[in-house]
C-alpha cells in the first residue's frame, strides 16, 4: 500500500493510526548532536536572511558605519518609500501573473494528473513519457521560440502572455508530481464515490482535491517559488517599465539606487516577504493538519 | 423487494482477453443473504463489482426485480456497497461520510441528520460523529463502513470480504452484528468471502465459484452435505474432505487400501462405472478407529505419516498405498504412534462417489435422503 498517512487513513483497515514517517532516532545521534548540527545549519541558512532583515530598516548611511550591527532605529518609513518608488507596481504585476498561473497550473495539472493516474485509454501512458520528456530539457531552450510565438500572437510584452508562458513551463512537473500521488490513492475510495451517487466531475472536486491536498500544497509552494522568482523569461518577454515584475524590477531599481544599499535591501524584502507568507500557508505539515487529522 | 438475476453473466477483460467470469446463473431472492464463496481469484470480486455497476458485463444479462441494469450507472441501481479496505473518505468525519451518499439524491438535511444520527446509534458510533477516520480502530472504521451502507437504505447491500482485516475475536462479533442488520432490515444482500467459516454462518444460501463458474449453488448445510462435485467437496469442510481413487467392483470401491460397500447408490446408478475408476470421498470426522456396528462398513489400510493432536480433537494423516495422504480426525483420547499400521472404519452413509473424470458427484439413490437426514440428526445434536 502507500507510505502516506493520509491516503491511509480510512484505507488501511485494522492497524492503529500512526505516522510511518516517525521513527526513533538512531541512538548514536545523541539529542546534543542533533541540536548543535540544527543550531549551526540554521544560522547558516538563516543569517543572511536576517541580515538583510536588518538592513531592509537601516539607512545606507547606518550600514556602511556598522554593516552588521542590529538596528537602533526601526526605519519602517523605507519600506513606505520603497513601494511608492515603483514597487508596488513591480508587486501588483507579479502577483497577478504568479497568482494567475498558479491558480491555472493547479487545477489543469490536478485534472491532467487525475486523468493520468486513474483513467485507462489508449496514449495514457505516451502523454505522461511526453511531459516527463519535457521535464528533463531546460526551458531555456524554448525561450527563443516562445519570443516568436508570443509576438506572432501579440502577446509579447504583456502580463497575460507572460502568465501563459510560466503554465506552461510549470505544468509538466506539477503534473508528474501530483499523478505519482493521485496514482497512490486507493481505487476502492472512487468506487465508493461512485456507489454514493457521485460522478467523474464530482469525485474529483470532492475527492481527488482534497486527499490529494498534500501533494497540491507542495506543487502550489513550489510553482508559486519558482515563477516568483523567475527572472529570465521575465527579462526577455516583458520590455514596459509599468508591466515588470518584481525580480525585473529589483534589477532596475538596483541600477537606479546602485549606491542605496539600505533601499535595496528594503525592496528585495518587499518581494521575498510573500514566499515566506506562501510557505507558511501552504506548507504539506499544516494542510495534512487541516485535512486528516492525521498529527496527534 | 429487489431480486437480484444474473443470467449467463460473463467478464472477460479486454478484447479476447481472459474470460474471468463465465456463464454465471444465480438469482438470488428478496431479503436473501447470499454469500458467494470461492478461493482468491475466482471471479467472486468481479462478479461483485458487476452487479454494483462498478465494472462493465462483458455477456449476459444482470436485472433487478425484473429491469435490466446491465447499463444502468452504479448510482441509479440503489445499491449500496461495503469494501474490504472499507474505503472512507479520509478528508471527512464520519458523520460526514456516512452523510455523503445522502447529499447527492435530494433528501432535505433534516431527513439526512435524522438518518445518520439514526444509523449511528444502531451501530455504536455516536461518540465517534465527529472523528476523522484516521483516529478510528479498525472494527469502528468497519462499522462506520456498514454504517455509510446503511444510511441510504438501500435495495440491495454488497459486501466483498468485509471482515477479512479485523482480528479473530471482532471478526465474530462484526459477523453477527451484520446478520442483525440482515434481520432486522429484510434487505437483500449479496456477501463476497473466501471463509467457509463465514459462508456457513452467515448465508442463507452459498453460491460456490471455481474458476470463474458456479460450482454449486445451495444451503449451507446442503452444500456441505450434498456436495456436487470435488472441489465443493474439498472446499467445504476443515480439513477439506478425503478424495481417494477407486475402481468400482461390483457394489463396492476398492483399491489395494480401501474396501468400501456402497450401499447408498442403486445398482443402476453405479452401472455406467462398472469396473472403471471412480473417486470415492469420506470427510475426516466420519473416520474412525474402531469398527461401528452395522453393515456395509467401509475400510482404509495405511500408515500414519503425522499426528497433530489438538487438544480437542487429534488429527492423523494417513499414507494410503501409493501417494494417496487422507486425514482422520480422531477422538483427542486415541493413542497412535507415528509409522504405524492402521486401519479406519466408516459407515456407509459417510461415502461420497464422484466421476473420476469430470468430478461431478454421482447421486446416491431418492431413499438415501433419508440416511442423510439420519446422519444431520446425529451429527447436528
Ligand atoms: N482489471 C483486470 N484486468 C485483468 N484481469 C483482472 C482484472 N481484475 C481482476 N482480474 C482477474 O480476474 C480474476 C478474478 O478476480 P477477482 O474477481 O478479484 O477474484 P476474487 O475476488 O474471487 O479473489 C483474477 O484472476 C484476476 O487476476
Ligand atoms: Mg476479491
Amino acid at each position: 500500500m502507500s507510505q502516506s498517512a493520509v491516503l491511509d487513513a480510512g484505507l488501511r483497515p485494522g492497524t492503529e493510526p500512526q505516522d510511518p514517517a516517525r521513527r526513533p532516532l538512531p541512538r548514536f545521534f545523541g539529542k546534543g548532536v542533533l541540536a548543535v548540527v540544527l543550531g549551526l545549519y540554521t544560522i547558516y541558512t538563516l543569517g543572511p536572511f536576517l541580515w538583510l532583515a536588518t538592513m531592509s530598516v537601516r539607512t545606507t548611511a547606518e550600514i556602511s558605519a556598522a554593516p552588521y550591527a542590529w538596528p537602533t532605529v526601526f526605519r519602517w518609513e523605507q519600506y513606505r518609500t520603497a513601494w511608492e518608488s515603483g514597487f508596488a507596481v513591480y508587486f501588483w504585476n507579479s502577483a497577478i501573473v504568479v497568482v494567475g498561473a498558479v491558480v491555472v497550473v493547479t487545477l489543469i495539472g490536478a485534472a491532467a494528473a487525475h486523468a493520468l493516474a486513474r483513467y485507462r485509454f489508449r496514449g495514457n501512458r505516451l502523454i505522461y513519457s511526453i511531459l516527463f520528456s519535457s521535464i528533463i530539457f531546460p526551458p531555456q531552450i524554448t525561450l527563443i521560440s516562445l519570443y516568436q510565438i508570443l509576438v506572432d500572437y501579440n502577446l509579447y510584452n504583456s502580463l497575460f502572455g507572460l502568465a501563459l508562458v510560466y503554465i506552461s513551463l510549470q505544468l509538466p512537473l506539477t503534473v508528474y508530481l501530483l499523478e505519482g500521488f493521485f496514482a497512490r490513492i486507493p481505487q476502492d475510495l472512487f468506487d465508493a464515490a461512485k456507489m454514493d451517487g457521485y460522478g467523474d466531475l464530482e469525485i474529483f472536486w470532492r475527492i481527488v482535491l482534497p486527499v490529494g491536498m498534500p501533494a497540491i500544497a507542495t506543487t502550489l509552494i513550489l510553482n508559486f517559488i519558482q515563477l516568483w522568482n523567475e527572472f529570465l523569461f521575465a527579462v526577455v518577454l516583458i520590455t514596459d517599465p509599468d508591466k515588470r515584475t518584481l525580480p525585473i524590477g529589483i534589477r532596475a531599481f538596483m541600477g537606479d539606487h546602485f549606491q542605496d544599499i539600505g533601499m535595496i535591501a528594503t525592496g528585495v524584502m518587499v518581494s521575498v516577504i510573500p514566499v515566506i507568507i506562501a510557505y507558511v500557508f501552504f506548507s504539506e505539515k499544516l494542510i495534512r493538519g487541516m485535512t486528516a487529522g492525521a498529527i496527534k | 423487494m429487489a431480486v437480484v438475476r444474473l443470467d449467463k453473466i460473463v467478464k472477460r477483460y479486454g478484447m479476447g482477453g481472459p474470460v474471468v467470469v463465465e456463464d454465471v446463473d444465480l438469482t438470488i431472492e428478496d431479503g436473501e443473504f447470499m454469500v458467494l464463496l470461492g478461493p482468491s481469484g475466482c471471479g467472486k470480486s468481479t462478479t461483485l463489482r458487476m452487479i454494483a455497476g462498478l465494472e462493465t458485463i462483458s455477456g449476459g444479462t444482470l436485472s433487478i426485480d425484473g429491469r435490466v441494469v446491465n447499463d444502468v450507472p452504479a448510482k441509479d441501481r440503489d445499491i449500496a456497497m461495503v469494501f474490504q479496505s472499507y474505503a472512507l473518505y479520509p478528508h471527512m468525519s464520519v458523520a460526514e461520510n456516512l452523510a455523503f451518499g445522502l447529499r447527492r439524491r435530494a433528501i432535505p438535511n433534516a431527513e439526512i441528520d435524522r438518518r445518520v444520527k439514526a444509523v449511528a446509534e444502531i451501530l455504536g458510533l455516536v461518540p465517534l460523529l465527529a472523528r476523522r477516520p484516521a483516529a478510528l480502530s479498525g472494527g469502528q472504521r468497519q462499522r462506520v463502513a456498514l454504517g455509510r451502507a446503511m444510511v441510504r437504505e438501500p435495495q440491495v447491500f454488497l459486501f466483498d470480504e468485509p471482515l477479512s482485516n479485523l482480528d479473530a475475536a471482532l471478526r465474530v462479533n462484526t459477523r453477527s452484528e451484520i446478520i442483525k442488520q440482515h434481520n432486522r432490515l429484510g434487505s437483500t444482500m449479496i456477501y463476497v468471502t473466501h471463509d467457509q467459516v463465514e459462508a456457513m454462518t452467515m448465508g442463507t444460501r452459498i453460491c460456490v465459484m471455481n474458476a470463474g463458474k458456479v460450482a454449486q449453488i445451495g444451503a449451507p448445510l446442503e452444500v456441505y452435505w450434498q456436495p456436487a462435485n470435488t472441489f465443493v467437496a474439498r472446499f467445504l469442510g476443515a480439513p477439506p474432505m478425503n478424495l481417494m481413487a477407486t475402481t468400482l467392483d461390483g457394489a463396492r470401491a476398492r483399491s489395494m487400501a480401501v474396501d468400501a460397500p456402497l450401499s447408498r447408490w442403486s445398482e443402476a446408478a453405479l452401472v455406467p462405472y462398472a469396473g472403471r475408476r471412480i473417486t470415492l470421498g469420506v470427510r475426516a470426522e466420519d473416520l474412525s478407529l474402531e469398527r461401528p456396528a452395522g453393515a456395509g462398513i467401509g475400510k482404509l489400510r495405511g500408515r500414519t505419516v503425522a499426528v497433530e493432536p489438538l487438544g480437542a480433537e487429534t488429527l492423523v494423516l494417513v499414507a494410503l498405498d501409493g501417494e494417496t495422504e487422507i486425514t482422520a480426525r480422531l477422538p483427542r483420547q486415541v493413542m497412535v504412534a507415528l509409522d504405524q499400521e492402521l486401519e479406519l472404519f466408516f459407515r456407509p452413509e459417510a461415502a461420497y462417489l464422484f466421476d473420476a473424470e469430470s468430478g461431478l458427484a454421482i447421486a446416491p439413490r431418492e431413499d438415501a435422503a433419508a440416511v442423510i437426514g439420519a446422519a444431520v440428526q446425529r451429527r447436528a445434536h
